[in-house]
């Protein structure tokens, strides 16, 4: 009876196991994800990486848990180009981190607004309201509640390796799009060299592209204009300055503008280029300057405006808070986080991230005195408020940021037209 | 317990025929053979059914939504299903993933074959031969795929090398380039899959008896006709395994692509495959992500259900 008991039970042990065994397995994998920490004075922070150098968010976050003893921020590092995805995930399942870094707008998985209105978002304090750049405020504000917390501003536009310039001839940057494609063939004639490189393989980089040329053209002349698009008022087809836009990205591949191969190239081409010398100039965020100036500290890189199509017309560009901070609905220690994020708004924080990132503080902008600096090309820009948000940011969905970066490739090989890519971008916003 | 085995012995004793002597074998058969219950498996068979049958039901289902991976959703019916046929990007996805299937299982097959044949018998570097062409087999096709995109390249050794015998005129940007992308994608497959084709076609191989080859042979056959009528009935089992399989594995295409192309240029290497990600998980419209995963699914599913005939006809 005994051996019979004995058997019973380990029937039932044997079937048992490996329940238990996978209970353990899966508790233990999202004890592991980084979720909400219940400990009043912890929290847990969720940011995106790409490169193995410190995050500023791990700079500052390292900085606070040394200024307020007994804090711990539970650091959760992401790969940049599954941020997006995990962080859905994660608030999705309901163990998103207490606080992550999110997006301005709707234009990207992790954005401020898609996150809120999916009610995964805490609204926050009137601290991160006052730091809502002006003019941004559909960006992070959904009724007057604030869902997101900038932290830098960022200029999209033109990184000039001015050391390479001048040694291929260039001595000041174009000022209009004749001046462009004329500076393009004298750099293309110096041999093997080109004015601009471009990842063409790379949707992010040939939407900068766009997008930069786009702020003259487009966004000069209505700087309202993705509420316009939003009302149903216009289109991307029937918008000559997005015209314009798309055709100059054609006529500057026929100056053989951009290098051999950029149809094809990918991120490490821009690097390799823009670091040794064989191109003068890139597309991106400004904050690529300073990681440039460091990877190449031989050569001075400097931020410039893509030139407007004549010189008579205004210099535009494109600028805006790019990161931010937002708080998880659900999260246990949302005082806890609310302090962190009260600290991080304050003026000294804020210079310490900018200086990290290579950006600009989001605070006292009107009183930066930017002579001298790599920004000192575009001072003007900001002095006189002639600059957006970065377009992406107000468009409902990132299906329309993807026609556009992978129209412009169409545009590149010749597989599609201007009239084509806008349709697209047309039909992707609609959907 | 103890009134469990009392009353559990007189009822089987009455169900069973046997009588005393079969009723003892039956109990030893219990304790030997038969030490097990169906239910053992219930855990793994709960498992199995959570991950991959749940899972895909719910996949299946929310392709009948506009969920767009976070929030809340609504029902579309068919909706996703008529976007994607009227989309041509997506019908070019379908060519794609078909192209790459077949033109995969064709070109693999023939050269893995080939090779089996050379390497079967009489080479005296076979083994060494056998390693060398299976190595890519075992190989990431991540780290394979980045390799190829570095040969690919317009700054790599194919135009290095078209520059230094002066055809310069032939250089391009061999992955930017619409028309040659995708066969690029098939040079890589083919690269790394021809391996596998050869394995099963050795081992196929090696059940052809050496007599009947040289019966015919002295019966005056020529070469080729010793292939067609006497190893390649032989070996038809192996040649089904291998190409049902390379359809399906084809079909499923999916790390070489992301690696070489991105689906670029402008889509013009796309796949079901590709696309079911980029919907799904980067562009936030997983309802119609999952539509043509179902779509994918059912493509893998009528090929897999084909190998499936095609095996059991070569058996009998």
């Amino acid at each position: 009876m005994t051996q019979h008991r004995r058997s019973h039970a380990q029937r039932i042990g044997l079937f048992a196991a490996p329940l238990a065994i996978g209970a353990l397995v899966l508790s233990g994998c999202s004890g592991n994800s980084g979720s909400s920490t219940s400990d009043s004075q912890s929290f847990s922070l969720s940011y995106a990486v790409s490169t193995g150098v410190e995050s500023p968010f791990e700079t500052l976050a390292k900085a606070y848990m040394a200024a307020t003893p007994g804090v711990t921020i539970t650091l959760n590092a992401v790969p940049n180009d599954s941020f997006s995805q995990t962080t859905s995930t994660q608030f999705q399942a309901g163990n998103g981190s207490d606080v992550i870094e999110s997006q301005p707008g709707s234009g990207a998985g992790q954005g401020i607004i898609t996150l809120a209105k999916a009610g995964f978002l805490e609204p926050l304090d009137d601290s991160a309201t006052a730091l809502i750049p002006s003019g941004n405020e559909n960006l992070f504000q959904i009724d007057g509640k604030t869902y997101g917390q900038a932290l830098s501003i960022s200029f999209v536009g033109n990184i000039l390796n001015q050391t390479a310039a001048t040694a291929a001839g260039i001595t000041s940057f174009p000022t209009d799009f004749d001046g462009v494609l004329a500076d393009c063939k004298t750099v293309a004639a110096s041999g093997g060299k080109s004015m601009f490189v471009l990842a063409g393989a790379a949707g992010p980089n040939t939407g900068a592209l766009a997008s930069s040329i786009a702020a003259t053209r487009v966004y000069a002349e209505d700087p309202k204009w993705n509420d316009e698009r939003t009302a149903g008022t216009t289109t991307f087809a029937g918008t000559q300055g997005w015209k314009d836009s798309l055709q100059a990205i054609v006529d500057m591949k026929d100056a053989g503008c951009f290098q051999g191969g950029a149809e094809g190239a990918g991120f490490d081409a821009i690097t390799n280029g823009i670091t040794t010398g064989t191109s003068l100039t890139m597309f991106g965020p400004s904050g690529a300057a300073a990681d440039l100036a460091r990877a190449a500290a031989g050569n001075t890189y400097v931020v410039e405006a893509f030139p407007p199509a004549t010189s008579s017309d205004k210099a535009f560009g494109l600028a805006s808070a790019n990161y931010s901070l937002s708080l998880n609905a659900a999260s246990k220690s949302k005082d806890a986080a609310k302090k962190f994020l009260e600290w991080m708004a304050q003026p000294a924080q804020s210079k310490q991230f900018a200086d990290a990132q290579g950006s600009l503080p989001v605070t006292g902008l009107d009183d930066l005195d930017l002579t001298g600096t790599n920004y000192e090309p575009v001072a003007d820009i900001f002095k006189n408020d002639a600059y957006v948000a970065f377009p992406n940011t107000g468009w409902p969905n990132s299906s329309v940021y993807d026609a556009l970066g992978t129209g412009v490739q169409g545009l590149l090989t010749g597989q599609t037209t201007v009239d084509g890519v806008l349709a697209s971008m047309d039909t992707a916003w609609d959907q | 317990m103890h009134s469990d085995t009392k009353t559990t012995k007189p009822a089987r004793a009455h169900r069973g025929a046997p009588g005393p002597e079969g009723l003892s074998r039956a109990r030893r058969a219990r304790g030997v053979v038969g030490f097990g219950h169906w239910w053992w498996a219930l855990p793994g068979v709960l498992v199995v059914l959570a991950i991959h049958y749940v899972a895909t039901g719910v996949g299946g289902f929310f392709a009948f939504t506009d969920w767009t991976g976070i929030g809340s959703f609504q029902l579309v019916g068919l909706e996703n299903f008529q976007k994607i046929l009227a989309d041509p990007t997506k019908v070019l996805a379908l060519g794609n993933t078909l192209l790459l299937a077949f033109g995969s299982v064709v070109i693999v097959n023939i050269i893995g074959l080939a090779i089996a044949l050379a390497l079967n018998r009489t080479l005296k570097t076979r083994y060494v031969l056998r390693v060398l062409f299976f190595m890519p087999v075992v190989l990431s096709p991540l780290a394979v795929s980045y390799i190829w995109k570095f040969i690919f390249d317009y700054n790599g050794p194919i135009n290095a090398i078209l520059k230094s015998v002066g055809l310069e005129s032939w250089q391009k940007t061999w992955l930017g380039d619409p028309s040659f992308a995708i066969w690029a994608v098939l040079i890589v497959i083919v690269w790394q899959q021809t391996g596998f084709a050869m394995v099963i076609y050795l081992a196929g191989l090696a059940g052809v008896p050496v007599e009947v080859e040289e019966a015919a042979a002295i019966d005056g056959t020529t070469l080729w006709q010793r292939f067609r009528h006497v190893t390649l009935p032989a070996i038809r089992p192996a040649v089904a395994i291998s190409t049902t399989l390379g359809i399906v594995n084809g079909l499923r295409v999916f790390d070489q692509i992301m690696a070489l192309t991105n689906g670029g240029p402008a889509g013009a290497t796309e796949t079901l495959a590709t696309q079911v990600y980029k919907q799904a998980f980067s562009l936030a419209n997983f309802g119609y992500g999952a539509a043509l995963a179902l779509i994918l699914s059912a493509i893998i599913l009528v090929f897999a259900v084909i190998q499936q005939r095609v095996t059991r006809g070569t058996e009998s």
